[in-house]
């Protein structure tokens, strides 16, 4: 097992997106704490898998975080957080790290991104003035992470998504677009919805 | 019949708004040439704040048609007799208007014999901006105070590809001028223009309002005249600053002519033409002659326009129309020769063209 | 009709005498090239009517002839040159590729479209392996650059929204990917297939091995064109009903998925026919698949029949002119329609206005 790298279409060369998904982790409530302390040793996106459906649905989020990175439009702190609230397809910030971020006692499955850019000097850490690379960030995760990492595919994801949840937060439930597929289908609807999924973490803030 | 040179002559009187203009047209059957001998306009001007009314404007042309006729008689050099035919506006235009100079028009064919050809306002406007720039099959942009179409020709019929839903650009400027209290002299339209190279420093925000190929004005003229107000009362414009005439002739302007230039633009690429020729009275703009070739140049394409004597109504594009309709054997006897308030552009059988 | 001593005028100096003033306005107004600051005031106004119009003012203009009255503008950035030099213009034309296709892809992108309303490229998005469209609408330069941005902005926002929210209703449209509707672009998912407008082409094309198959079949209401037609009308009845009008609807603007492959069931199909042959039955393949209503760019929200019998207008339209062969299955398309919209009816029914309308409305001069 190692760190994947991530490779998404139409994002600058010099960016580089790191990912893991960790099963069954112990120290949530020590994870957070560190995104709360602001730890500049933990500048990460950690979001809860069970709200995740698929490799496009974290690459639609991850996308768009990249894109508002880019632009200078970033609404968060930093591009680690934007991704967070970018799964969101409302403007509620804090809604959002409560949905898609870390819950302790709630969260089991964490997966966790990465994104390594060209900062400018302001924005380097004080403490490390190395560049990452995904062995130093992947050493740095499997030390602090309590939990077991597994391949980040869409046959993982699945294992671990919460329907409901995500049909809630997606306001999935009896939209006639997916209602109108045969029941039957199951694979059928889950693709439907992946769309409007994807459609709402594009049109979030229009 | 035709004059010492060969040459047959029309005569055309114009006056469906406030523009009387009589000119006189001779085509050199040789050369192919259309050549114009006299082109004498009087505009009746109404006083700031105002606009013509139907009633006074024909009582004007009553008035001055005589001595228009003979001033454009005198310059033409050429004799009643050699005149071939009488050529007036049947329409589209302002009813009292329109007749009055239509009585004129047929009042002279019975005087010297001449048979009468009724012209499409519009389609004089487009033949005349064809001869007088020589673009062969350009997109027709029609601006005026009473008509604003983007037209193209096809199959013996100026087709028209999209126009105004409520009321013409000409008239949206015109009355935007009349809230402003703007001269009508020489014309409200000039006056914006003038007014509108003064300002620059704030676009406002003013609804656009483009619908596939068509556009309307009247919101965006509600809107302008909101902001007057606002702007009269001392209160600030949308940015928190405070803005003036100027500045509102200047966003209108931007707003409405970019309005216009994407319906040609759309037009253009649907029939697949570069070319485009501005007609009517809102052609004389610059900025928006401006705007129009800019669009063209990305297209590689050119805007073709002509100046106030011939974009501003005027009597020699009725002649000229008149009698290439006239060469195909059109006339239109006495008894039909009336007028009419709604004539569409694509209502008339171009016979002269493939 | 001889002026007398003419008045004085809006506070204007009366002139000496009317000839004169012939002669001074002929002088003035003959110039080589007048433009519009040759518009100075009339200031001696001569013509005395016989009703005094007080309070207006009459502008004489000679316009004369004998000056040069061609004003053309040549606007292209390149000189008189031949089809050489536009066809370069053309070429660079098409390739400044919006900033957003500039970084790393699987593959680069292409150019399929480009017209008035901007650039419509293929290529992939999020993975390498989900094909997509990018709409890509550029800067226009002859507008003022805030009105510009405004305008592209609002419209791109709008249909993306409009995408999604037909989607959601189970109308067959793309899925928005993804938009930066303030820097030009949306990305929506690429449908496979190809325009209806071809599809229905290729099989108008065929030419039967034998007619009496197709006239039976068109005749039994059953032959896979109509199938189409009635298809496509269920499609239209559905976008109407979520309140939108595509506001271009052509058969270029729908696209003809064929089904996933699968072991096909050909018996099937020739029963349907009412024939079994093999050839009506690889022909009926043809038209098979899901339509999908594409490019939403002058789609407007609007629930007036007028608005909706326009959109078939312009459908039926641009069917009769190019499919002339089927134009009278249009009728199963607008059936179709009526049986699966409570308002198509009264739609229909605006429709024989617009119609006989033609274009909407006479101009007044």
């Amino acid at each position: 097992m190692a760190l994947e790298t991530l490779q998404i279409e139409h994002v600058p060369s010099d960016h580089h997106v790191y990912a893991a998904l960790f099963r069954d982790v112990q120290n949530v409530d020590f994870l957070q704490a560190q995104l709360i302390g602001k730890n500049p040793e933990f500048e990460y996106a950690f979001i809860d898998a069970s709200v995740i459906i698929s490799r496009t649905h974290l690459l639609a989020a991850i996308f768009r975080a990249l894109n508002t990175l880019t632009e200078g439009t970033l609404q968060t702190p930093n591009v680690h957080s934007d991704i967070v609230i970018g799964l969101s397809p409302t403007n509620n910030i804090s809604e959002s790290y409560r949905r898609y971020g870390l819950t302790p006692s709630k969260t089991r499955d964490v997966l966790v991104i990465k994104v390594v850019y060209p900062k400018l000097s302001s924005e380097n850490s004080t403490i490390t003035n190395e560049v990452p690379t995904p062995a130093s960030i992947w050493q740095h995760l499997t030390t602090h992470i309590q939990g077991k990492p597994v391949p980040l595919t869409d046959e993982e994801l699945a294992k671990s998504t919460d329907w409901q949840k995500v049909r809630k937060y997606y306001k999935l439930n009896g939209v006639p677009g997916v209602e109108r597929i045969d029941k039957a289908d199951e694979e059928g609807r889950r693709r439907e919805m992946e769309g409007l999924v994807v459609s709402g973490i594009a049109l979030r803030g229009l | 019949m035709p004059d010492a040179k060969g040459r047959r002559i029309a005569l055309g009187c114009e006056g469906s708004a406030n523009k009387l203009g009589i000119g006189i047209i001779a085509h050199d059957p040789v050369t192919g040439e259309a050549i114009v001998l006299s082109n004498v306009r009087d505009t009746f001007v109404s006083p700031p704040g105002t606009g013509f009314l139907p009633k006074d404007t024909a009582r004007h042309h009553r008035a001055y048609f005589v001595r228009v006729a003979k001033k454009a008689l005198a310059a033409s050099g050429v004799s009643i007799s050699e005149i071939d035919c009488i050529c007036y506006t049947k329409g589209p235009g302002m009813g009292g208007p329109l007749t009055s100079v239509a009585v004129g028009a047929r009042t002279l064919a019975l005087l010297w014999g001449k048979e009468l050809v009724g012209v499409n306002h519009c389609v004089g406007h487009i033949e005349m901006g064809r001869a007088i720039t020589g673009a062969s099959n350009p997109v027709v942009l029609y601006v005026s105070g009473g008509n604003t179409q983007v037209i193209a020709y096809a199959e013996q019929r100026y087709r028209i590809f999209g126009e105004t839903l409520d009321i013409a650009v000409g008239n949206c400027l015109d009355r935007f001028a009349r809230t402003l209290e703007i001269s009508n002299d020489p014309a409200p339209g000039y006056n914006i223009e003038q007014l509108a190279k003064q300002g620059g420093r704030v676009l406002l925000d003013l609804p656009y309002a483009v619908k596939g190929m068509d556009c309307s004005f009247s919101g965006i003229l509600g809107r302008a005249d909101d902001l007057a107000a606002q702007m009269k009362a001392g209160e600030p414009g949308p940015d928190g600053e405070p803005f003036t005439p100027a500045d509102l002739c200047f966003s209108l302007q931007e707003t409405v002519f970019a309005m216009l230039v994407e319906i040609t633009e759309r037009a253009m690429a649907h029939v697949g033409s570069n070319q485009v020729l501005i007609v009517g009275g809102v052609g004389c703009n610059e900025r928006l002659q401006e705007m129009m070739g800019a669009m063209a140049a990305e297209r590689g394409g050119s805007v073709y326009a002509t100046d106030e004597r011939f974009c501003i109504d005027n009597g020699i594009m009725i002649a000229h129309a008149g009698l290439l309709a006239y060469e195909t054997g059109f006339r239109t006897p006495l008894e039909e020769s009336t007028c009419t308030q709604r004539f569409r552009t694509d209502e008339v059988f171009v016979k002269w063209r493939d | 009709m001889c002026p007398s001593a003419p008045p004085e005028r809006n506070g204007r100096q009366a002139p000496a005498s009317p000839k004169q003033k012939f002669a001074i306005i002929n002088k003035t107004t003959a110039q080589p090239n007048p433009s519009a600051t040759n518009l100075s005031p009339d200031t001696n106004r001569t013509f005395n009517p016989r009703d005094p119009l007080e309070n207006y003012s009459t502008r004489l203009m000679d316009t004369s002839p004998q000056s040069p009255p061609t004003k053309k503008r040549k606007m292209a950035t390149s000189t008189s040159t031949a089809a050489a030099a536009s066809s370069e213009q053309e070429q660079e034309h098409q390739f400044p590729l919006p900033p957003i296709l500039t970084h790393p892809s699987a593959a680069p992108p292409t150019l399929i479209t480009q017209g008035a309303e901007g650039r419509l490229y293929k290529t992939t998005f999020f993975s390498p392996d989900i094909p997509c469209a990018l709409k890509y609408r550029p800067p226009k330069p002859y507008r003022h650059p805030i009105l510009d941005a405004r305008l592209t902005k609002a419209r791109l926002a709008f249909e993306a929204k409009v995408l999604e929210r037909c989607r959601r209703e189970g109308v067959p449209v793309p899925a928005v990917y993804a938009q930066n509707a303030a820097a030009g672009w949306i990305a929506v998912e690429w449908i496979e297939g190809a325009p209806v407008r071809v599809k229905i082409n290729e099989w108008l094309g065929q030419r039967p091995k034998n007619e009496e198959e197709e006239k039976a079949a068109l005749e039994k209401d059953q032959g896979p064109l109509v199938e189409l037609m009635k298809r496509i009308g269920s499609a239209i009845a559905g976008l109407h009903r979520t309140g939108v009008v595509h506001g271009d609807l052509t058969t270029s603007n729908m696209m003809l998925r064929p089904p996933p492959v699968k072991t096909t069931t050909t018996t099937e199909e020739g029963e349907t026919n009412g024939v079994s042959s093999e050839e009506a039955q690889e022909k009926a393949k043809l038209l098979e698949g899901d339509v999908v209503i594409i490019d939403f760019g002058l789609a407007n929200q609007s629930q007036s029949d007028e608005d909706r019998a326009t959109d078939l207008y312009v459908l039926e339209r641009a069917f009769a002119s190019t499919h002339p062969r089927a134009e009278n299955l249009f009728e199963h398309l607008l059936e179709s329609y009526k049986q699966s919209f409570k308002k198509g009816a009264s739609v229909l029914h605006k429709l024989e206005d617009v119609r006989m309308r033609g274009r909407k409305r006479s101009m007044i001069g």
